[in-house]
């Protein structure tokens, strides 16, 4: 039995291979998130019903996108499949675990292997678009692929750079560390459309417009079936996935995002117009702020005597 | 060595003093970007370098020994004429292959990069080059097996059959080992191993190279052009 999968000179078939080394990782990792997690009940600080979920949730998605046959089919098959896997990885797993870790449990682990320094240069947005980036085009350079797709450490290799490389992308949004994110909603949304939506579909051409296959390892690759599609064409597909396949979540992020800051720059307003109100109302009429046209005190939060106010952070 | 670099470090580091927490957070992000200016480096160079393949002028075949003329043989095609493998094909550059249509990895793949590869050529160039397969499995490739076969990757392609000793007199003659049938699975079906090379004869009727399985579309681009130009691969 294979403990990781690899490309093979066999013909496909839909008889399940499960791998021993993915079940192996998720449970390790899902047992050290309970461990943890429990260590921490009495406390009151233990990862939310909803952080729990989204944990489970990506390490299904690691699951998913490594063991058979999503991992044994972008192994050693299908292109298109290889990029569903880089997906999985960067655009659902990665996230999805970021969102499940409650903020000690990132700072333990960083405090643990010493990479907290790293890690916050890392996260910055420049650094990691960069980043992010070039991983996406070293691991899908064509040399890089028939290399690395013909033994199990070699995929192994692959599936973890893709998954820290996703985690690069996301820090800067979803970080449990505030420190991490991008400082405005505006900046995470300019970054995020630039790292994951604009720059991934430069080598998303490449890939789709190519007028020969690229790599060796699905171009020699048995065909799933007779009627099944060529090698350009599912190399073709790989491409489009690579350009526009991101786009569903993305956007949808980005738009969250948005949201939510509209949502607060409403509350912000229509505080600050209740403030306004109520110092409109209070006011004595020979205190400063009563004089027609003041607005000042208003927008600064400063009461009537000039001292301020503390009001809610956002 | 070693002591003349702490000599004259040792002062610069009394006068400097310790470094200060400033400077470290500022080696950082310094390092780190020189890492990430290097990764971008060598993703792009990756990128470049492209796929493995021939340089130019080689050649992406192999280059026989000697010289071997088509096999002098009369087969069956699937419209059920007889085909004079040296009549037919004389004047033409005829690339020949054993396979069968039952073939789940060597014989689909050979001719969908070949297939991909003329495409690529043009119809002009195309129609100088002759694809043959010899089926080696004679008793399950009928000729309509073998026309609805070969039509899924060229209408074009020709598809061979005859007697298993004709069959196998065209291999010896083609210097190729005999295709060997496997045992048969419960269900009755079974293998055949069979010789994976592409032969390429040129319009002498003469072969001086052939390309083994693995021989990529990108590899045919090239040579082929070079082959229908008359060019002898040496």
């Amino acid at each position: 039995m294979r403990w990781w999968c690899v490309a093979v000179d066999e013909p496909w078939s839909w008889t399940p291979r499960p791998y021993l080394g993915v079940w192996a990782l998720c449970l390790t990792v899902l047992g050290g998130y309970a461990i943890t997690a429990l260590r921490r009940r009495g406390t009151g600080s233990g990862p939310s019903t909803r952080q729990v979920v989204w944990f489970l949730l990506g390490v299904g998605s690691v699951w998913v996108a490594s063991d058979w046959p999503v991992g044994s089919l972008g192994a050693g098959y299908l292109a298109a499949v290889h990029m569903l896997q880089y997906m999985l990885y960067t655009l659902a797993a990665a996230p999805l675990l970021l969102l499940g870790m409650p903020e000690w449990m990132l700072e333990g682990v960083l405090r643990r292997t010493r990479l907290r320094g790293v890690v916050q240069v890392l996260s910055r947005p420049v650094v990691a678009g960069v980043l992010f980036n070039a991983v996406l085009i070293a691991t899908h350079a064509p040399v890089t692929v028939d290399t690395l797709r013909t033994t199990q450490l070699g995929n192994f290799a692959l599936d973890m750079i893709w998954l820290a490389s996703g985690f690069l992308l996301w820090l800067p949004v979803v970080s449990p560390i505030r420190e991490f994110r991008a400082r405005s909603a505006g900046a995470r949304i300019v970054y995020l459309f630039c790292a994951a939506a604009l720059i991934p579909m430069i080598p998303g051409g490449f890939v789709a417009f190519s007028p020969q296959p690229l790599y060796a390892t699905y171009e020699l690759a048995p065909r799933l079936s007779p009627e099944g599609p060529s090698a350009l064409g599912d190399q073709q597909f790989a491409g489009v996935l690579m350009k526009v396949g991101n786009v569903p979540i993305i956007w949808a992020v980005m738009a969250v995002i948005w949201f939510r800051w509209y949502e607060s720059e409403q509350r912000v307003s229509l505080r600050r117009r209740m403030e306004r109100s109520l110092v409109g109302a209070t006011a004595p009429a020979s205190g400063p702020s009563a004089r027609p046209g003041n607005d000042d005190a208003a927008r600064t939060g400063s009461d009537p005597s000039g001292r301020v106010r503390t009001g809610a952070a956002d | 060595m070693l002591e003349s670099m702490s000599a004259t470090d040792a002062p610069e580091r009394s006068e400097s003093g310790p470094p200060s927490p400033e400077s470290e957070s500022s080696v950082v992000p310094v390092v780190v970007g020189l890492v990430v200016a290097g990764l971008v480096v060598v993703a792009l160079g990756m990128l470049v370098a492209g796929s493995r393949g021939a340089g130019p002028g080689e050649w992406a075949g192999t280059i026989l020994g000697s010289e071997q003329r088509i096999p002098d043989a009369v087969l069956t095609d699937t419209a059920g004429r007889p085909f004079d493998l040296r009549a037919e094909t004389a004047g033409q550059t005829t690339i020949m292959m054993f396979g069968f249509t039952n073939c789940a990895d060597v014989c689909p793949i050979n001719l969908a990069s070949l297939s991909a590869a003329l495409d690529e050529l043009g119809d002009s160039r195309a129609s100088g080059v002759r694809v043959i397969l010899v089926t080696v499995d004679p008793e399950r490739d009928t000729a309509e097996v073998m026309r609805r076969y070969l039509d899924r990757f060229d209408v074009d392609f020709v598809g061979l059959s005859g007697t298993p000793e004709q069959i196998a007199a065209v291999q010896e003659a083609a210097n190729v080992p005999e295709a060997q049938r496997g045992e048969s699975d419960p269900d009755g079906g079974y293998q055949v191993g069979h010789a994976s090379q592409l032969i390429v004869y040129q319009t002498d009727g003469l072969a001086r190279i052939a390309y083994p399985f693995g021989t990529r579309q990108a590899d045919w681009t090239r040579d082929l052009p070079r082959l229908l130009d008359g060019e002898i691969p040496a």
